[in-house]
């Protein structure tokens, strides 16, 4: 899995609220496909040579491992796509993650939803939002400082049933 | 108050990657850490046991006339010793090394691959089997010279065949670790560090493991031929059969010379990395040493053919071969040059890691120096197959990639297990290393120069004192390497505490995380201003 930086979009009005959150990956898609054709361009030239001088069997293991390192490639840019939204827009929350090709969604009351801070033993802060019975972890892509200042965000924006029991 | 705060659930989903114990932590890691770990001990275990094979050869060469083995043996310890300390020893500490800094230098969590990390290393084991049982099965092990050429190979008994599977094996994990490396490098970059801010580690890694891609499919094909001739009924290069046995060389050293480079360029790496911190100086000419990196390696793909100016080649590709090989010497003397120049009026301290760094550079220019008197083709014509081009080979590969490594490992093990080295003992390591090394190899040029054939387990009279230095001075050099293990398990058992940065002058994302690296780092990335 590659975490990395975030990127994050904010649409912040009067009743609605949206944070996007993507993971670093520190190369784009054309950047990608430029680095794959520079690796793939002299083994090829090296195969087709050797096969032009009989030694034709280097070709073959030439395309095994091109192919890998395309897929490979092809594999990580696959995920350069994530992302994790949250956004509240009167009584619904939504946590929206995609994960490769697959988009997952959780729909909470923002009323009910407590935002849960966790330290872990590594140093870090885990942040997710639990809402009856059911918890889900969001600023996965987060730095700490980060994770921080989304808790601040969202306890302002949620649990506003516990805040008026108080 | 809508918030909750808890401490230390370890159940968590976030943390439950935490940090697993017993064996089974060591046998299913995906850590980049762990896996580093296993690569260098590893390479330490292969190290020693093809170093134990070279004090057989000493052994055997003390004096003159056959002394313990019979020529087939002798020939079997010296191809063992190579294929060994190549593939077994230098490769694997290399990756073990890229494993550990290359994502702690860069700002990412892990590998890109982290299984496939794994299945890099696990493939190394039963490689390193093959190799090392070849010796019992029957007719022995290959002696043919670690190069493998035809028509020994051809001819040879099975043990040939569990050598060419465990080439094989070799080279897919070489290539599966360098995809992964290549990945890491391009796309888990920490945001704010460009390819030009890269740490010289990460970019000497980063060329090796383009010349990985390319010279592997390389060596597999020829050695893939060589198992076809043997038992498929082809003739690539039998003669017999209408082959070309000089095909073969062709095709092996389009691979052997780039990787003669694979196993420089990450030393080169950790030159760049030690020599800046111990001179208190930012590195000098860091955009030249990226130049003359791709340089050297974009050159070594044309300069094959000055493993075999004796094949009886034409003239005019003679001639090709000898000044493409000088050509490299001009970006390997940049790099020479930014490593003196990062040195003057700096603030120059002499701990273990910068003395095997200062030991290197002068070394590994006399190892150049002596490559340069073998591309000149009427003087390589006298010296070809001599005990002069064993001399400089191994003041390349010893006091370049081996002693680099070494000089490495004492720089990073503070960061790697939270305890400073026995500095002294350290500093007695080194010493017994560089003289011994020097006793062992620096005689070397004068028997080749006179004329000593290599891979003879027998020689002349007048070779006799010379040999004799070199035998004591490879005992010494075998077993001060023993006192190396000493410091390294004495380091990882205890000792002083080591700082967060370790080194007063040491700079980059690795030196920012706590000592010893925590299980899990950057997770989330740094960013780079």
């Amino acid at each position: 899995m590659i975490l990395s930086d975030m990127t994050s979009s904010d649409v912040d009005s009067y009743n609605s609220y949206r944070v996007t959150f993507k993971p670093n990956c520190s190369l784009s898609t054309s950047g990608k496909v430029k680095v794959v054709l520079l690796l793939t361009v002299i083994p090829c030239s090296i195969g087709v040579g050797f096969s032009l001088l009989g030694a034709w069997l280097v070709l073959p293991f030439v395309g095994i491992e091109i192919f890998a390192l395309g897929y490979a490639f092809y594999h990580v840019n696959s995920h350069a796509s994530d992302y994790e939204s949250i956004s509240i827009d009167g009584d619904s929350l939504v946590v929206e993650r995609c994960n490769g090709q697959h988009v997952s969604q959780h729909l909470l009351n923002p009323y009910w939803a407590k935002v849960v801070r966790r330290e872990l033993s590594n140093g870090e802060l885990c942040l997710s939002l639990l809402s009856h019975g059911k918890e889900i972890e969001v600023g996965r892509y987060l730095t700490r400082k980060q994770r921080e200042s989304l808790a601040e965000q969202l306890q302002k924006r949620t649990g506003t049933f516990f805040k008026t029991l108080k | 108050m809508s918030t909750t705060t808890a401490t230390h659930h370890d159940d968590h989903a976030h943390d439950s990657h935490g940090h697993p114990t017993g064996l089974m932590r060591w046998v299913k890691s995906t850590n980049h850490k762990d896996i580093g770990t296993m690569y260098l001990w590893f390479s330490f275990t292969m190290f020693l046991f093809a170093g134990g094979l070279a004090m057989l050869i000493r052994a055997e060469l003390f004096q003159p006339g056959l002394q313990f083995f019979q020529p087939e043996f002798f020939n079997q310890l010296t191809t063992l010793h190579g294929l060994i300390m190549i593939f077994g020893a230098i490769m694997p500490a290399f990756v073990g090394l890229a494993n550990w800094q290359v994502p702690l230098m860069i700002g990412a969590p892990d590998m890109a691959f982290p299984r496939l990390n794994n299945m890099s290393f696990w493939l190394l084991i039963p490689a390193a089997f093959l190799l090392l049982t070849s010796f019992f099965v029957p007719g022995g092990a290959v002696a043919g010279g670690w190069t493998l050429y035809p028509p020994l190979s051809v001819q040879g008994g099975m043990s040939v065949d569990m050598t060419i599977f465990a080439v094989h094996i070799l080279g897919i994990s070489s290539i599966v670790g360098s995809i992964n490396i290549i990945t890491t490098i391009f796309n888990m970059r920490a945001p704010g560090m460009t390819l030009m801010k890269m740490p010289m580690f990460v970019w000497t890694w980063l060329i090796t493991a383009y010349l990985l891609i390319a010279a592997m499919p390389v060596l597999a094909g020829a050695v893939t031929m060589l198992l076809t001739d043997r038992h498929f009924g082809t003739h690539f290069f039998n003669a017999a059969g209408g082959g070309d046995p000089v095909l073969f060389q062709h095709v092996f050293w389009f691979f052997g010379h780039p990787e003669v480079y694979i196993m420089i360029l990450p030393a080169f790496g950790i030159l760049s990395t030690i020599i800046p911190t111990f001179a208190r100086k930012p590195l000098f000419g860091y955009a030249s040493m990226v130049y003359a990196t791709t340089a050297i390696a974009v050159l070594s793909f044309v300069v094959w053919a000055h493993h075999m100016f004796t094949t009886g080649m034409p003239v005019a590709g003679q001639l090709f071969f000898m000044y493409s090989t000088m050509l490299i010497s001009i970006p390997t003397g940049v790099k020479v040059f930014n490593w003196l120049a990062t040195m003057w009026k700096g603030s120059m301290t002499f701990e273990t890691p910068m003395l095997f760094a200062v030991a290197v550079v002068f070394l590994f220019t006399i190892g150049g120096f002596s490559g340069l008197v073998c591309s000149i083709l009427p003087v390589d014509i006298q010296l070809q197959d001599t005990y002069y081009v064993v001399a400089h080979f191994h003041y390349v590969l010893f006091s370049g990639a081996a002693m680099a490594i070494m000089g490495g490992i004492y720089y990073w093990i503070p960061k790697w297990t939270g305890h400073m080295y026995d500095e002294k003992l350290g500093k007695v390591h080194f010493w017994l290393t560089t003289i011994a090394f020097n006793v062992t190899f620096f005689p070397m040029h004068f028997t080749g120069l006179a004329g000593m054939p290599r891979r003879i387990p027998d020689y002349a009279q007048q070779f006799a004192e010379f040999n004799m230095i070199s035998s004591l001075g490879a005992f010494a050099l075998g077993l001060s390497q023993l006192l190396f293990l000493y410091v390294v398990i004495k380091c990882i058992r205890g000792g002083a505490k080591a700082t967060n940065q370790v080194w007063e002058g040491a700079h980059g994302l690795e030196w920012t995380v706590p000592s010893p690296a925590p299980f899990h780092t950057f997770e989330t990335p740094p960013v780079l201003k």
